[in-house]
């Protein structure tokens, strides 16, 4: 036997959290499991334990790559870092010199501890424009949140940490249970199950839950708003509100009331599809069994009207009491470390650097500290260059985004691109320069997770392939190079930094592993006392929670929750309603991949080998469908091939689509099958909410139809450019989309 | 002492952690998944179901694949654990035709090809040649992670209790949809549970008296739409190995599959 030696880390297989134990032989991990003194209690999903083949990976990216040939060619060169690193701050102090700081973009993917470092970056060099998916995944409810009850974060208890539980929970558009969604993690949700009494899952699709539930709503896809309003109607109408709560610490009540007083039960039922004698039971149990909490999906986030849906979903809870009470909806207590934003709140946006955010004067919310990536989009096609320089880590905005031949388009204008990465990828084909990026397992680094209660420690397992760095030193590497004064001499320094409030050093909290504020520390009914506000209420402009917001009409949003259509829908496009006649979501996920990932990891490839197309039997048979066959689904915008499962879990007229998937075995040319069966083909970019700037996502229209067998033969599928989606060529793109 | 396990379907949620856990505990081949989950989905008068069966092999007391080995490979434990000695067995795959349930499965060369075809072996896969080997032309199961059983209770530890004696599919289940313990002790978790939840087992036409047990209580308070009330037969999958339509739907392409 060689030498062994056990690590103890967190898991960022997801946005991550989890707690886990790592056996280390000879330098070669043999065992990964769960670390059972964590908070989540030794247990572990099949994406975080699979990362032994992420390790092992031979695709692994080892050395810095310069492009050497077309962009999207998919020709590399390897080159030194000191050579990838001058050449990428070169670039940066180019653009600088000729058209400003906001003319570089920094992005990243989903919030999994690079946001910091993103940021930073960003407002160390002066530029605002940072590129992030938060608008159509978690930023809209804590922009909202804030909006409401002044304070932006708020989250379901599932701890039972003040005495309680929750009794009646709703799980709207989401499946916490396989996702551990924002880092609020599946085990514990799945846990305090244990406790509840009543379950109410709102989901157009049925998952095991659901058809266990106490209450299972199947709205169709966009209409969630009516929903809300109509069940806020039925607590009104029945006076079922939390009278106490209501009257002493809301404000707004009245006008709430008016605004929902026409989405009666019939009404809504008709809008959403829903049965009304569920709506109204749900909003009885809800406002009845209390406490309780809802969890809300990103798959809201993901539609154009989703500012108002979430302000509705949010005055549930206000009605209802569900506000800092255990079991609620709480808004935890910092540990002693402090918030970790801080690491790059400290560097304060300039004004001069929120006017040039893009998007910034149309989208107040959603474009105040991050721009618009959808009108940065239009504008680069529109040829106004506002982004010179983008820096890329870990997400795929060409595959998460709506309108995938025009975000091709768009990114292929790019004068320089970076992408930082772990494989090669749709993103990394696009960019001039690559960097090979670590594995969590290969890097010290600190986890951030959303609910803010605790941070914790990434300890390095095993070394990274080749040259692979950590995302903390590529990000100080460059801010050292372009703003020397706000990054530091070694990565262990950056990290003492960020855990200056907490007074500990990154040695010592890398032993400790967690820096948390749990149990009898934390804080409920913060309202009741001098927390927020001297005398109490809330830290809004009203002091109270805000059915009404001030706030929102001062910025020119309507100040109360307001229903609307997707912007094509069978309510709002009856036209394009016939020649689409099929509702379209590309809300469906499966447990074993994390957005766009894993596709390219054997054993979680092995669970579902191609994307998957959820259709009713019945809607099926009206098109000669079988279960299993390919099918083309198609937009005004393209047209993708997925595999079909008929699935009597899903509404008639319904399509759910598998989201942001591409082909990592597919050539580099194509940008790995990015249109052979991403959803973002066919979505829209024209139509964007209001006050956050999100696209319909997971709401639109389709048709469908069996796939013939040329269209499934290797050539076809393998290499004709872009996967054999005729529509997303240039010029044919705009013509057909016209 | 009779090793059993209770999977409660009302809590399963498909992640296929207990399959990860598993191909990482015993470092299995490319091709061979030991425990497996089935997808059930169906409409009824009552609603529509969507179930998961986590399934890997049910340690029968009365096991069909012990009998039919020809070598003495597979053989039963006194403590109910079904073996199969690799150096004993000479890759007839009677037992995987006598198995019922069909969890056996035979590692032939064209399942060992490595984790990354066309790429040498990775790191973890060498190390499991020597820490965990396993040899072409012989066939393989699940055997309730006899080694951790064995090493804990060497040590004075618990099945069921104490995480090292316990298999690493209980450990790592998120939803906490498995327990493990042992059915001879009716105060034991799992004999309380199969009592007291209405526990049944797969196929009991078949008389192989499985070690793992089912139940499906619901969740959050409710009723599970479908669980059955006074049988205990597992109506829910009597087709699973009965080769009809139904049963061909269930393991054909399309559906969430595991190995294969």
């Amino acid at each position: 036997m060689g030498e062994r030696k056990v690590v103890l880390t967190t898991c960022k297989s997801c946005h991550g959290g989890c707690g886990v134990r790592v056996t280390v032989e000879d330098g070669v991990i043999i065992n990964i499991e769960g670390n059972p003194d964590s908070l989540t209690k030794g247990t572990m999903c099949s994406k975080g334990l699979s990362s032994i083949q992420h390790v092992d990976n031979p695709y692994r990216l080892k050395y810095p790559l310069k492009r050497d040939g077309a962009k999207g060619e998919g020709k590399w060169k390897r080159i030194s870092w000191d050579e990838a690193l001058d050449t990428i701050t070169s670039k940066m102090k180019e653009a600088i010199a000729e058209s400003g700081p906001f003319s570089i973009a920094i992005s990243q993917g989903t919030g999994r501890g690079y946001n910091r470092y993103t940021s930073r970056l960003a407002r160390s060099i002066g530029t605002g424009n940072v590129i992030s998916p938060g608008y159509v995944c978690h930023s809209p409810r804590l922009g909202l949140y804030g909006q409401v009850t002044g304070y932006g974060r708020l989250y379901c208890d599932y701890h039972g940490w003040g005495g309680e539980f929750p009794k009646t929970q709703i799980m709207w558009a989401k499946q916490l249970e396989i996702s551990s969604a924002d880092s609020e993690m599946a085990y514990w949700f799945m846990h305090s199950l244990d406790y509840a009494k009543n379950l109410i899952i709102i989901d157009p699709r049925a998952s095991a839950y659901a058809t266990r539930a106490t209450l299972w709503l199947q709205p169709r896809p966009g209409s969630d708003s009516a929903l809300a309003m109509g069940m806020a109607n039925v607590i009104i109408q029945e006076g079922l509100w939390d009278k106490e709560f209501v009257d002493k610490w809301t404000y707004g009540f009245e006008e709430l009331k008016e605004r929902v007083k026409s989405f009666t039960p019939e009404r809504v039922a008709e809008i959403t599809w829903v049965p009304k004698e569920k709506i109204i039971q749900a909003a009885r149990l809800f406002a009845v069994d209390t406490p309780g909490c809802i969890q809300i999906g990103s798959s809201i986030e993901r539609q154009a009207n989703c500012g108002y849906t979430l302000r509705a979903i949010i005055c549930l809870m206000g009605l209802t009491g569900n506000i800092e009470r255990p079991g609620s909806m709480i808004s935890w207590v910092l540990p002693a470390t402090g918030l970790i934003e801080d690491f790059y709140l400290q560097i304060p946006i300039t004004d001069e650097m929120k006017k040039k955010i893009i998007g910034g004067d149309t989208f107040k919310l959603g474009a105040a500290r991050t721009c618009n990536p959808d009108t940065m989009i239009k504008k680069i096609i529109a040829g106004e260059a506002p982004i010179k320089v983008w820096i890329s880590v870990g997400g795929q905005q060409i595959v998460h985004m709506a309108n995938t031949a025009e975000v091709v388009r768009a990114i292929k204008k790019v004068d320089f691109m970076v992408h930082c990465d772990l494989f090669m990828g749709p993103m990394a084909e696009a960019a001039d320069i690559v960097l090979p990026v670590a594995h969590w397992l290969e890097m010290d680094d600190i986890y951030d997770m959303h609910p803010r209660f605790m941070i914790e420690a990434h300890n390095k397992a095993v070394e990274p392939p080749g040259e692979a760095k950590s995302d903390v030193w590529i990000f100080n590497e460059i801010g050292r190079r372009v703003a020397p004064k706000y990054w530091f001499d070694s990565v262990e320094d950056c990290l003492n930094d960020e855990l200056k409030t907490g007074k500990i050093s990154w040695q010592q909290f890398s032993k400790n592993l967690v820096s948390g504020c749990f149990g009898k520390d934390q804080v409920y009914y913060k309202y009741k006392t001098d927390y927020w506000r001297k005398g109490g209420g809330f830290p809004t402009p009203t002091g109270k929670f805000e059915f009404y917001s001030k706030a929102l009409e001062a910025l020119g949003y309507d100040p109360l929750p307001l229903y609307r259509e997707p912007g094509e829908s069978p309510l709002s496009t009856p036209e394009l309603f016939k020649e689409y006649p099929l509702v379209l979501t590309s809300g469906y996920r499966q447990p074993f991949y994390f957005l766009s990932q894993y596709r390219n990891i054997p054993w979680l490839r092995s669970f579902a080998e191609y994307p998957i197309a959820q259709i009713n039997p019945e809607t099926a048979k009206q098109y000669g469908i079988q279960d299993g066959d390919w099918i083309w689904l198609e937009s005004p915008r393209g047209r993708i091939r997925q595999k079909v499962r008929l699935f009597p879990g899903i509404l008639k007229g319904v399509v759910m689509a598998t989201a942001n998937c591409f082909y990592p075995e597919e050539p580099a040319k194509g940008f790995h099958g990015l249109f052979i069966s991403n959803p973002n083909v066919l979505t829209s970019n024209d139509h964007l909410d209001p006050m956050f700037g999100s696209p319909d996502l997971t709401c639109l229209l389709c048709k469908v139809s069996k796939c013939s067998k040329e269209d499934l033969t290797e050539e076809v599928f393998k290499t004709q450019e872009f996967g054999f989606v005729q529509t997303a060529g240039d010029e044919k793109a705009a013509v057909k989309s016209r | 002492m009779r090793w059993g396990m209770v999977i409660n379907l009302s809590k399963c949620v498909r992640c296929h952690g207990c399959v990860a856990a598993c191909r990482v505990e015993h470092f299995l081949p490319a091709k061979i998944t030991w425990p497996r989950l089935i997808a059930w989905e169906q409409a009824t008068e009552q609603g529509v179901e969507v179930t998961t069966y986590p399934v890997r092999c049910n340690q029968c007391k009365e096991a069909p694949c012990v009998e039919v080995c020809p070598s003495g490979a597979t053989s039963k434990r006194p403590d109910g654990i079904v073996q199969v000695d690799q150096n004993k067995c000479v890759g007839c795959r009677y037992c995987v035709i006598a198995c019922p349930y069909q969890n056996r499965t035979f590692l032939s060369k064209n399942k060992d090809t490595g984790y990354f075809p066309g790429h040498p072996k990775t790191a973890f896969e060498k190390k499991g040649q020597k820490l965990y080997p396993h040899q072409v032309g012989t066939t393989e199961k699940c055997n309730f992670c006899m080694e951790r059983i064995d090493a804990g209770l060497a040590k004075g530890l618990k099945p069921g209790i104490d995480r090292a004696a316990t298999p690493a599919c209980v450990n790592t289940c998120q939803a906490r949809a498995m327990t493990f313990g042992d059915m001879d002790d009716p105060q034991s978790a799992v004999s309380l549970l199969i009592k007291g939840k209405k526990g049944f087992q797969l196929h009991t036409e078949y008389g192989t008296d499985p070690s793992v047990y089912y139940i499906d209580p619901g969740v959050a308070g409710a009723a599970s739409n479908q669980a059955p009330e006074n049988d205990t037969t597992g109506y829910h999958i009597r087709h699973l190995s009965t080769m009809d339509e139904r049963a061909k739907q269930i393991f054909d392409v399309g559906k969430i599959k595991v190995g294969k």
